[in-house]
């Protein structure tokens, strides 16, 4: 759970699953075109076969709803200290909590003393940043990739969201990915990272920090 | 089963008559009689030109994407050129092609050669017509999915256009629903008996008329939405909507959607497998139970297409997420059926020089290459990392859908052509067609997986040189113009051999074995 989710955590297994399904299938097919040797299988190597599929279904159950409830674990720990029972200089589970508002074509990230800024969120390597996300329109989209993090937002749904910041420095996108209307392509933010003694060095124009 | 078309007895193949159906039939016979090989005709006339539409757009929005930032196209040209892209391609030709195509050839499995309930096939195409007129003049740009409540703030004044044309498919499609399940039981084979065509007609027939129900509903709650019918919106939260309540409509359609072109495709290859091959398929009641399970489970699993929201958690969220993955199995059942029955015996070289037969295998292919991600597809944890909304998913349905239903369709095209023209398709431009789609599909296809491993987003006319982003799109824009071209030889070709082609003999599809089939290992019984 270093990164959010992760796809080199266990999503890697189910990658390999998929990838060894579609090799297997295929060889399968090109063997039955291509070779020589010819036979009827036998009915009980298809419910063999889906015996084994029965098998990864409730691996794929299990180990999704495990990475993801490990994930959401984080959330609710995180919501139980953003949510009235907040008190500096605890145990705190992220250290950054951002209210995040989605709309036509923009994002606005409102921090911990309520101050705005648009399209652009300033935060320090490695932090545990939790986005609080609404939409106050349309559908909108949010992904962070370096984060590997994409969710949906519905305007009557509210989404948490955290990621772990890149350990590097530097300017990160952020970008709507669910078709929001004609500006949906401009709908970008910039995660910017950057270490504490630089916060006064922003510059304007969202270049490097 | 399919045992009608393999023993060509004389009662058998009395239906399956090699004619000139083009050159016999008048326009006005084309377009208002209820014969079915007309009806048929029509509907693939039709398909065909749906997909020089929707692929004339494609073709123009991939050439904006191959390189980044913006050259030609605005935002809004962009939007309504993919909007009615993946509306022309699904509603106008995926879906009519391969209906007609079981019209065509369910009068003839089923032994009736007639299509009841002609009438209202025919109204179904009308209305579909009609459909895409208010499309092509409505110019929407809310994507195919419309959401709520965005599809009704677009700006576009004829927006109300989009929306009746939504409920005219719906209804349309209803229609078409009712004549497949009406001739699927027409046979009167008896239920253990009735061919695997048969089957499929059935329960996508079935599937057609409940799912287009909840579609009927969310077009029309758009159209009131968006022309303010009333105070109170269906869905639109800022007047006391629920975007989730569409949500579930749409998809409760939207999962259905896909099965309704890809489970008459999996009948046609029910169908002319066994032909090709000589024998029989492998299993009869594995396609059968395949068909039930995949027409119970398409409904169901719709709210995957959005979840994880408050609405779907906990025991519904894993429930879904569960009966998402084992419809993977119906669908393996198929695949497995389909490559036992290659396995068992030597394939003969007649169907080896086949063009139909070689688009079969490999839609088969690209039903293993894009089904197999739809187990990563359905699990949550993955589908928040990197699936939801980026290509991936666009390279999912594009395998799916071209790779798999419209080449299968595409095979039905080229076993029927003797049955419309009296003669044959010219096999060396069918070859040309063959390759450079295969080509063609697979890398536009991998690539859109590769965008979509990157985040690439969806539905974007301008995007940054991100690291890999510009390479992988102009990979896939390199294999949408192979597609295009493959497109033109098809065309030439099916409008060449009807006029010089060669004649086709009575049985344009014989068995045929050369030496080296003979000498084949033959199947261990």
């Amino acid at each position: 759970m270093e990164n959010a989710l992760g796809i080199w955590g266990p999503q890697a297994i189910m990658m390999a699953i998929t990838a060894s399904f579609t090799v297997l299938g295929l060889i399968m097919l090109f063997a039955a075109i291509l070779m020589k040797r010819r036979w009827k299988p036998s009915y009980g190597f298809e419910f063999g076969f889906i015996a084994v599929m029965l098998g990864l279904v409730w691996y794929g159950d299990k180990l999704s709803v495990g990475t993801y409830s490990a994930y959401q674990q984080n959330l609710v720990e995180g919501s139980k200290q953003v949510s009235g029972n907040y008190e500096p200089g605890d145990d705190q589970v992220f250290d950054r909590t951002f209210t995040l508002i989605a709309f036509q074509w923009g994002f606005a990230f409102i921090n911990e003393e309520e101050e705005i800024s648009r399209n652009a969120v300033v935060v320090e390597p490695g932090q545990k940043v939790l986005f609080k996300i609404v939409s106050n329109d349309v559908i909108h989209g949010f992904n962070i990739p370096v984060a590997q993090i994409t969710a949906e937002i519905d305007p009557d749904d509210q989404r948490e969201v955290w990621i772990k910041a890149p350990d590097v420095a530097g300017k990160y996108l952020i970008q709507c990915v669910n078709y929001c209307g004609v500006g949906h392509a401009q709908m970008k933010a910039w995660l910017v990272v950057q270490g504490p003694d630089a916060t006064a060095s922003i510059q304007t124009d969202g270049e490097t920090a | 089963m399919s045992q009608k078309l393999v023993n060509n007895g004389p009662g058998n193949l009395a239906h399956w008559k090699v004619q000139d159906l083009v050159a016999t039939t008048s326009l006005r016979e084309l377009l208002f009689s209820n014969d079915y090989r007309k009806i048929a005709l029509k509907g693939i006339f039709t398909a065909f030109i749906m997909l020089g539409l929707g692929g004339f757009f494609a073709l123009v929005f991939r050439a904006e994407l191959a390189v980044p930032d913006v050259q030609f196209l605005g935002a809004r040209v962009y939007m309504t050129l993919m909007t009615l892209h993946g509306m022309v391609m699904v509603f106008g030709f995926l879906i009519p092609l391969v209906v007609s195509i079981l019209y065509f050839m369910l009068p003839k499995v089923m032994g009736t050669d007639r299509l009841y309930w002609a009438g209202a096939a025919q109204a179904s195409y009308w209305i579909l017509i009609v459909a895409a007129v208010l499309l092509v003049i409505g110019r929407p740009d809310f994507t195919w999915t419309a959401y709520a409540p965005m599809s009704f703030r677009t700006g576009n004044p004829y927006l109300w256009m989009g929306h009746v044309a939504i409920i005219l498919v719906a209804v349309s499609e209803f229609l078409a629903g009712a004549v497949l399940f009406r001739n699927a039981i027409s046979g009167g084979f008896g239920w253990a008996k009735t061919p695997l065509m048969g089957w499929a007609a059935g329960t996508v027939g079935l599937l057609f008329m409940v799912s287009v129900l909840p579609l009927a509903f969310a077009g029309f709650g758009l159209l009131s939405d968006g022309l303010h019918w009333r105070d109170v919106a269906w869905f639109d939260p800022s007047r006391g909507g629920s975007v989730q309540f569409f949500l579930y409509l749409f998809w409760s359609y939207g999962h259905p959607a896909v099965y309704l072109p890809f489970v008459p495709a999996i009948a046609v290859i029910y169908t002319i497998m066994p032909r090709f091959l000589g024998h029989k398929m492998w299993s009869y009641w594995s396609g059968v139970v395949a068909f039930l399970l995949l027409a119970l489970g398409a409904i169901p699993i719709g709210p995957h297409h959005f979840q994880p929201v408050h609405t779907i958690s906990g025991p519904y969220e894993r429930f879904v997420q569960v009966l998402t993955m084992l419809v993977f199995i119906p669908s393996v059942l198929h695949v497995f059926n389909w490559i036992s029955t290659l396995f068992m015996a030597p394939i003969p070289a007649s169907a080896r020089r086949a063009v139909p037969f070689k688009f079969m295998v490999m839609s088969i292919a690209f039903i293993i290459y894009g089904g197999a991600t739809a187990f990563l597809n359905a699990q949550i944890a993955p589908d928040s990392d990197f699936i939801h909304n980026t290509y991936w998913i666009p390279a999912h349905f594009h395998a799916m859908f071209v790779g798999f239903t419209a080449q299968m369709g595409i095979a039905g095209i080229y076993y029927l052509y003797p049955y419309f023209t009296g003669r044959m398709y010219n096999q060396r431009l069918g070859n040309w067609h063959f390759w450079l789609w295969q080509i063609g599909l697979f890398i536009q296809i991998t690539a859109m997986g590769v965008a979509g491993y990157l985040y690439f987003p969806r539905w974007v006319y301008d995007y940054l040189a991100m690291p890999g982003w510009a390479e992988s799109q102009l990979f896939i824009t390199i294999g949408g113009y192979m597609v295009g071209a493959g497109f033109l030889i098809f065309m030439f070709n099916i409008a060449w051999s009807a006029g010089w082609g060669r004649e086709a003999p009575a049985d344009p599809w014989p068995v045929e074995m050369d030496e080296t089939d003979a000498k084949a290992v033959q199947p261990a019984q």
